[in-house]
């Protein structure tokens, strides 16, 4: 009886000697069987694995596209300048629609009045300026026999350089004696250089600006594209000049720059009691203009794409499973179609075990390439919505991607793999091949 | 029948001496067909089977021989009975323990051949050792060496579909051979085979033995288990005769 026993349990301890080194060399062979299995049914793979495609492509396409505009808004509130905010009629990051419906009726337009209020009365800050603008039904530009439509025009304050994105590149912005006396001056965008003084010096020319004629006393540097729209096709002028000429718009907003990052906060609570005080707004309501900082967009641009990512997430989950649940039929088919060779591995020692990770690495596999072929597949469409628009495929994507479209192979090869692991090896054995 | 279950003794568990490779002690296996019928394929089987000897299990078709290569092979376990091979008692281990002794201590060759028809010659002899892990390189020497004393030594790159039946059937043998097993157990191993072929696989057979190989031959035909050393006849699920014949 002792000497039976000792037998008994010896040859358990080598059986699990045995599942430990074997575990890698199982686990590479049934990475080339998959392999094998998806050369040899490229139609069938690829149909099988087209959920799987689409979902991870979906996935890394919006990835992309939020994080190419992620880096868009990170830029143009650097451009917004460092510290500083903006007092404009509305408050741009608005919560509900009620809100948005209520400023549209009751705020009234910033004035210049209100501007130089804010000049006089605030203390401390390092710049303030205003500026009024209109690109939509702006008038047309002409030079000569040249004319250009849609141009951003704009008046501005002549403290408003510097604070801004754009910056000389030639000659100077206006002056305060031009601003002063409402001068038909002008300071341009490269895109008017372009397409009027190709071969020719713009400084002191004359353009015709809806009928007017202006001086370009400076050209900015060139800015470049965000979006996929020119940041360089503008025209500012001064804005008594701009008030003079387009006198139904005399709304404006304010920029305040403040010294630092703390004096910030300061100065929009100083700035939001003045304003309240000045427009009479009653002590329990709310603001009738808004004070938009970094922040305020951040903050709008977030809870933008916090809803579109989920909408995303719902897809690619919806069409995950989906694809998972093809594969698990597949990978049924196969496991039926391959009873014999599963007989034949076992016969030669293969453990449930082994046979279990043949099919679920199998799974794995070729949902993995399935990944892989979305990968490629989103990184070219991404390349495509850069020159329209804007996209940039981030490695965590990618790495997300073929991740979790692995993981759906390996979870959805589960129950088909488990049936093959418990097959009777004399049955399996005897099904034809 | 049934008294003799009632009233048989407390189960010995000593293991046979060195010698004996194999120890079939009253074994039993009864399928249950739904309801209360059940059928005995084997009614207390009991023989021992030395290293080196060169055993044949003849018996026709329904005679249980069958279910008797399923138990030696370690592919199914005894209702009841006691089997000792290599001095382990394996009739009573799990599906994955069975496993592991079918990896190490047997070869299995079957009528059928039962090749991956999708894998070289090379691959399908190495497959037992990829199941006990062996490391790559070891693995490719080993296989190639299997190959090569059958002498396919130069169809290794081949698939199966591109040998013809006998060097399949010694692409099997290699592959039965190449983990070094205590018993190479052979199904039938010429039945698709023509008799010159077959012919063929019995001369390797022999120069297997000579080499010190213990092996279990399991057919229904007369000429071939005449080639053995030993005929145990199987009918009716017990053993109707054991004659030493060369």
């Amino acid at each position: 009886m002792a000497a039976g026993t000792q037998a008994h349990s010896l040859t358990r301890a080598q059986g699990k000697t045995h599942g430990r080194s074997s575990f890698w060399v199982m686990a590479r062979e049934a990475f080339w069987i998959a392999v094998e299995a998806l050369r040899a049914h490229k139609l069938r793979s690829f149909l099988t694995l087209l959920g799987v495609v689409i979902a991870t492509t979906t996935l890394i396409v919006v990835i992309s596209v939020i994080n190419g505009m992620n880096v868009y808004i990170a830029d143009r509130i650097a451009n917004l300048g460092a510290n500083v905010f903006i007092v404009d009629r509305f408050n741009w990051a608005n919560t509900s629609d009620e809100e948005w419906v209520k400023e549209q009726r009751r705020n009234k337009p910033i004035l210049m009045t209100d501007y130089d209020y804010l000049k006089d009365s605030l203390e401390g800050y390092k710049a303030i300026g205003a500026s009024a603008g209109m690109r939509t039904a702006s008038p047309e530009i002409r030079y000569q026999n040249h004319t250009l439509y849609e141009v951003e025009i704009s008046g501005e304050t002549p403290s408003m350089i510097g604070m801004e994105q754009e910056q000389v590149g030639s000659g100077r912005y206006f002056t305060d004696a031009e601003y002063d006396h409402s001068a038909l001056v002008c300071f341009v965008g490269q895109d008017l250089v372009d397409g009027f003084f190709a071969n020719s010096d713009p400084l002191d020319k004359t353009i015709a600006i809806g009928g007017q004629p202006f001086r370009i006393v400076g050209v900015a540097k060139r800015i470049g594209k965000t979006l996929g729209q020119s940041q360089d096709d503008f025209v500012q002028m001064p804005l008594t000049t701009f008030h003079k000429l387009y006198a139904s718009r005399p709304g404006v907003s304010i920029q305040i720059q403040a010294q630092n990052d703390h004096q910030m906060m300061e100065l929009e609570d100083e700035t939001r009691a003045l304003m309240r005080a000045r427009h009479h707004v009653p002590y329990k309501e709310t603001d009738d203009f808004g004070i938009n900082a970094s922040a305020t967009i951040m903050g709008l641009w977030q809870q933008l794409t916090g809803s579109i990512f989920a909408i995303t997430i719902a897809i690619v989950a919806v069409f995950m499973v989906v694809g998972g649940i093809v594969i698990m039929n597949i990978m049924l088919a196969s496991v039926t179609e391959r009873t014999h060779e599963i007989g034949i591995r076992k016969s030669l020692g293969a453990r449930r075990f082994d046979i279990l990770m043949q099919f679920v690495i199998e799974s794995g596999v070729m949902s993995g390439v399935g990944g892989i072929a979305g990968i490629v597949l989103a990184v070219v469409i991404a390349k495509l919505v850069d020159m329209v628009f804007t996209a940039s495929v981030p490695v965590s994507a990618v790495v997300i991607g073929l991740g979790l479209s692995t993981a759906v192979g390996l979870f959805f090869g589960i129950y088909p793999a488990s049936k093959a692991a418990k097959l009777d090896p004399i049955e399996a054995l005897r099904t034809e091949a | 029948m049934g008294s003799q279950v009632l009233t048989s003794p407390v189960q010995e568990r000593y293991a046979p001496p060195d010698g004996v490779l194999i120890q079939v002690d009253d074994l039993w296996k009864t399928y249950d067909m739904g309801g209360a019928i059940q059928v005995n394929a084997l009614s207390g089987v009991s023989f021992e089977i030395r290293r080196g000897e060169y055993v044949a299990i003849m018996g026709p078709s329904g005679s249980g021989k069958s279910t008797l290569m399923n138990l030696i092979g370690c592919l199914d376990t005894p209702t009841r009975g006691q089997y000792w091979l290599n001095g382990k008692l394996v009739s009573e281990l799990t599906d994955d323990e069975l496993a592991y002794i079918r990896n190490k201590e047997i070869g299995f060759v079957f009528q059928t051949f039962n090749l991956l028809s999708r894998a070289s010659a090379l691959h399908n002899v190495e497959l037992p050792l990829i199941y006990n892990g062996t490391p790559a390189v070891e693995r490719l020497e080993r296989a190639r060496e299997s190959l090569q004393r059958v002498d396919l030594g130069d169809r290794m790159d081949h698939k199966p579909n591109e040998l013809s039946g006998g060097q399949r059937q010694r692409v099997a043998i290699a592959r039965a051979l190449v983990n070094n097993p205590s018993l190479l157990l052979a199904d039938e191993p010429t039945g698709n085979l023509d008799s010159a072929t077959g012919e063929e696989i019995m001369n390797l057979f022999d120069r297997l033995l000579a080499a010190g190989n213990t092996i279990v031959l399991v057919t229904h035909e007369h000429d071939i288990a005449a080639r053995a050393r030993r005929i145990i006849h199987v009918r009716d699920g017990r053993v109707a005769r054991d004659e030493q014949v060369r």
